[in-house]
């Protein structure tokens, strides 16, 4: 039998604020441990939160930017549950009514537009962080805590189950990261784990209505490990159903090595959270007319702005999707290119020798690649020579005029100059000069090399061309 | 008070000298009483010599710099152990001041001591405290009442001037009454909760209590208005003495819910509370009955929110970060074993009753069920305040009972019957004493006000406590 | 006793019956408020209808690292240190 895949994904992004969602530490990353923290997330007796403005202006941010519903009443719940890292043994969240609700995220595969429905997007707290003694958490006789993170906002944004491949889970992942990163509400890496995802996956008989047993599938550390786990899982449970064999309800943890997933714990095991409204908390009011304003402040989206590079710069999807997913460069291009115009030099330059120089050393101040742009369109230097002033403006300072002028590189104009160099060559080669008047015309490349050489590449080929024909013709 | 701040303020006696009154006091009296937990004699006299430094600077905070005071222990004090009468925390010594700590520091006041209570405020007679019962001055036999037992008893015995209390369903208010002395329960969200260890954090409050009416009114002054780290007291207003009016009472429309005059109350206190009445309509104030109908259902509903918050706030004391941790090879069996072995008997049932309510399965039924008729109370309290100026009923419905008298827990919370209403409708109300039964044990009065009319219902008790004769307080 | 469970609670033989007993009373008195007609009444949540408030993104203060961990039962390296943990379990 034939099985459709059926992938809802669960994302936590922290958001970039200075300080964490309910008090007022430091959510810089990487201090010494337990050096963040104070009594109110550390869940000391007594404390009380209170929340962080900027987290909430960021948690509508990437609703709108989600094409949520904002909701101007929410409210805090606690989500109760024991674990060494959660300092109150409860999680201030969302549960019954959330900041945003029924969204979508719209992105490509292979040139076909797919959307991907945004169930909810709510606001919560991120827990410690623990350090086992040993290799993983099981075979750890004890383990460290750490409460730096403790309390540095998070956004839940959970999908509806409309995702139907472990790519196509990939690639809304991968766009999802890059909105965030747009939006300007996270710095989503997944290697310090701001960006965090768990997905439910289930397979069902082709074309059937009926959902099939889902598992949740966690420690996803990579988008590749999101890819991978799902298709191992979705083979384990093709696996599992042709064999006549049930899917169990549970949560199983992806182990990178094995490359398998592994049971984590059954449905039954579940913990019952005992969600009730966080009475220190009085709900979330929003003003609808700070929340539109929010709303018109929203940067360009990823989306948006591939449309517009097609549309306005005549780029290709392949050089508008390089642009987007590479956004500091999408932003040189922008400040660079002329809308309308004919921007093929520049987007070539960027793609081109520029991409690796960048990625390796950092961007080139914008007026000196137009500048190099520039003299390459006046015929100051040729395009073969561009490469080379290319190179060396990643090592000096000066200006790309600057540069030709010093190297001495500037193309030779002078006529009478290339003249001489031509019949130079004409004169060093009598005999291919012959064959060339018996009909062998291939030789004009030859001739041509042998000339740029003779004024060390500094010539314009065309000219060259230009000259070398009439010379020949003079002595034909 | 004004009397020792005049003396202060003349320097016919020093604050040193106050703090030593006070701390013999203590030593005559504690051996019986058990009023206190920890008494920080060393402390008390380095904060009473800064303070007469300060008064010989004529540098002092206020009028009431130099004046010592107790605080309930469950109410954090930097540095000072901060028991919440609990086994768990016997040796905890928070990182920082309660709100109200904070700013009774900064009116000079000097802490002699943290009192006892029922631990972590559940009770009604400061016997399930880890501490021992705390004895009532007036019959060391009888209880205190609670769960501010040690807060009213230290005012009572004149150990203290005046304390500070905390009242989640009566804890200040019917302690007040047992003792003979005047206590406060504010205007939820009047005074900060930051540092106070919650029990339910939609219904604690902090207030003052103290031998007379002008006392209170002085400390509650000091402790109220907004607080920026609680969430919900940002739009409490601060507390400005009143010139104490005594026509205050001329038309006054004074509301007698025949709800509190009937079944189960004592004859004596009946008595009492109804000779007031007719004095204060003797004085030309209104009386009109009214009905608050719901309050047959307020015990129920505070019981079933009290638990079900309470078992998500003691969660946090799971001995990670603090408190009496039982080793254990897992940190589950850890949690288990340091919770069992550091609560007391009452402490574990509400948990196991909160945690009841709050699952999955019962949540509905009782939880939310109890909001909803929590909702139903505060909508008929609303009503009756916008037909009367104050309501008045006896603070309890019996005077104190005997160290022991009440086994089952059910009856112990039927002490409450008369307080729980107001914390559930978020309004103001104090207990002031109205005269004794026949064993000579004092009699207390209730006087309720709407929200944020914490100065006419001081007025009117100010008038009422002219013709009741003092039962306790502090002496030179 | 699942509750107990839940709770993190470690009660004897003694402790469990008398609980079960108390939850039975207070479950009575659960039922009470059921019969209570709420008809169409939210649930109160906050004593007070208080607005929205929230805290600007300023960083304050942080304890130092000592006073984090002063009353920490068992600290190691700057960490609180927990015994081996177990998932898989409520």
């Amino acid at each position: 039998m034939n099985y459709d895949i059926v992938i809802g994904l669960e994302i936590h992004v922290a958001l970039l604020t200075e300080s964490k969602f309910l008090c007022s530490c430091s959510t810089a990353f990487g201090a010494a441990p337990n050096t963040q923290c104070c009594p109110v997330c550390l869940g000391l007796p007594g404390s009380l939160p209170m929340v962080n403005e900027k987290a909430v202006e960021y948690a509508v941010k990437a609703g709108l930017a989600l094409n949520c519903q904002v909701h101007h009443f929410s409210r805090f719940d606690r989500k109760n549950y024991f674990y060494p890292d959660l300092p109150k043994a409860y999680q201030i969240t969302q549960d019954t009514y959330p900041l945003c609700t029924d969204g979508y995220l719209e992105y490509y595969i292979d040139d076909q537009l797919h959307r991907t429905a945004i169930t909810r997007l709510h606001l919560e707290e991120e827990a410690g962080k623990l350090i086992h003694s040993g290799g993983s958490i099981v075979d750890s006789e004890y383990s460290l805590v750490d409460y730096n993170r403790a309390g540095i906002p998070l956004i839940e944004i959970v999908t509806a189950p409309d995702i139907t491949s472990p790519r196509q889970a990939r690639l809304f992942l991968e766009q999802l990261r890059l909105l965030m990163l747009y939006i300007g509400v996270s710095d989503v890496k997944m290697e310090e784990g701001s960006l965090r995802c768990d997905a439910n996956i289930s397979l069902k008989p082709q074309g059937s209505a009926v959902l099939g047993t889902k598992v949740e599938v966690k420690n996803l550390n990579s988008f590749r490990a999101l890819e991978r786990a799902l298709e191992y899982e979705a083979e384990r449970q093709r696996i599992v159903l042709e064999q006549g064999g049930k899917i169990r309800q549970e949560s199983r943890t992806w182990d990178e090595r094995s490359g398998r997933t592994a049971s984590m714990r059954s449905k039954a095991d579940a913990p019952d959270y005992r969600y009730f409204p966080e009475p220190d908390l009085p709900p979330l009011r929003l003003d609808p007319a700070w929340v539109e304003r929010i709303k018109a402040s929203l940067p360009e989206r990823p989306l948006e702005r591939l449309r517009r590079l097609e549309k306005e710069f005549g780029l290709s999807r392949y050089e508008a999707t390089f642009l987007v997913n590479y956004p500091d460069f999408g932003q040189l291009f922008l400040e660079l290119a002329v809308a309308g115009g004919d921007n093929r030099a520049l987007i070539n330059l960027l793609m081109g020798e520029y991409a690796g120089l960048a990625r390796e050393f950092g961007h080139l101040e914008p007026e000196r690649l137009t500048e190099l742009l520039a003299i390459v369109d006046e015929g100051l230097i040729t395009h073969s020579q561009s490469k080379a002033v290319l190179e060396e403006l990643f090592r000096s300072p000066l200006s790309p005029r600057q540069i030709v002028k010093e190297k001495g590189w500037e193309v030779l104009r002078d006529v009478e100059q290339l003249r001489e160099a031509i019949q130079g060559v004409l004169a060093g080669h009598p005999d291919l000069l012959d064959r060339y008047r018996a009909g062998e015309e291939r030789l004009f490349g030859f001739f041509v090399g042998q000339v740029m050489r003779a004024v060390q590449g500094k010539a314009d080929p065309k000219v060259v061309n230009q000259l070398l024909k009439e010379e020949l013709n003079r002595l034909v | 008070m004004r009397r020792l701040a005049q003396l202060l303020a003349a320097g016919e006696i020093t604050s040193t000298e106050l703090v030593r009154r006070c701390l013999e006091r203590i030593k005559e009296t504690e051996p019986e009483l058990n009023a206190f937990i920890t008494v920080d004699e060393e402390g008390a006299l380095v904060q009473a010599a800064q303070s007469d430094e300060r008064r010989a600077r004529s540098q002092a905070l206020s009028p009431w710099d130099g004046i010592p005071l107790a605080v309930k222990d469950n109410i954090s004090t930097k540095g000072l152990r901060t028991t919440c009468a609990s086994r768990f925390l016997r040796s905890y010594r928070p990182v920082y001041d309660a709100t109200v700590v904070e700013r009774v520091k900064r009116a000079g006041l000097i802490i002699i001591g943290k009192t006892n209570l029922d631990e972590f405020a559940m009770g009604s007679s400061t016997e399930y405290s880890a501490f021992g019962v705390t004895k009532n001055p007036h019959d060391p036999a009888r209880v205190a009442g609670g769960s501010s037992g040690g807060s009213a008893a230290a005012v009572a015995a004149g150990q203290v001037p005046w304390s500070l209390g905390t009242d989640t369903g009566g804890s200040i208010r019917q302690p007040a009454a047992f003792c003979g002395v005047v206590g406060l329960k504010p205007t939820y969200g009047r005074v900060s909760r930051y540092g106070v260890v919650a029990l339910a954090p939609s219904l604690d409050q902090v207030g003052p209590l103290a031998a007379t009416v002008e006392d209170a009114a002085i400390l509650f002054s000091l402790i109220a208005g907004a607080d920026p780290r609680d969430a919900t007291s940002t739009e409490a207003r601060p507390f400005a003495l009143p010139a104490w009016d005594p026509q205050v009472v001329q038309g006054l429309k004074v509301g007698v819910p025949e709800e509190f005059f009937s079944s189960g109350l004592h004859g004596e206190v009946e008595a009492a509370a109804r000779s007031v009445l007719r004095s204060l309509e003797e004085q030309g104030a209104v009386l009109q009955p009214i009905s608050l109908a719901s309050n047959e259902y307020a015990i129920d509903t505070y019981l079933t929110l009290v638990t079900a918050e309470a078992s998500s706030c003691l969660a946090r004391f799971d001995g990670v970060r603090y408190g009496e941790r039982v080793p254990a090879g897992d940190v589950n069996t850890m949690f288990a074993k340091s919770r069992g072995a550091g609560f007391g008997p009452e402490v574990k049932r509400r948990i196991m009753l909160g945690t009841y309510v709050l699952s999955a399965s019962h949540y509905e039924a009782y939880y939310e069920q109890a909001q909803r008729v929590r909702t139903l109370i505060r909508q008929e309290v609303a009503r009756a305040f916008a037909e009367v100026d104050v309501i008045i009923t006896p603070t309890t419905p019996t005077t104190a009972f005997r160290i022991g008298e009440k086994r089952n827990p059910l009856e112990m919370y039927l002490s409450d019957l008369y307080t729980a209403t107001a914390n559930l409708s978020g309004v103001c109300a104090l207990s002031l004493p109205c005269g004794s039964d026949a064993r000579g044990l004092p009699i207390g009065l209730q006087i309720m006000g709407n929200h944020f009319q914490e100065e006419l219902i001081f007025q009117v008790a100010h008038v009422v406590e002219a013709n009741v004769e003092r039962v306790a307080g502090f002496e030179l | 006793m699942r509750m107990a469970r839940l709770a993190r609670l470690e009660l004897s033989e003694e402790e469990i019956e008398l609980y079960l007993r108390d939850l039975n009373g207070f479950l009575a008195s659960g039922r009470k408020l059921q019969q209570v007609d709420v008809g169409g009444l939210a649930g109160t949540s906050h004593a007070l209808t208080v607005g929205t408030v929230l805290r600007p993104d300023q960083v304050g203060e942080s304890l130092p690292q000592a006073a984090v961990l002063a009353e920490g039962p068992e600290v190691m390296d700057g960490y609180f240190k927990v015994p081996r943990i177990v998932e898989g379990q409520e």
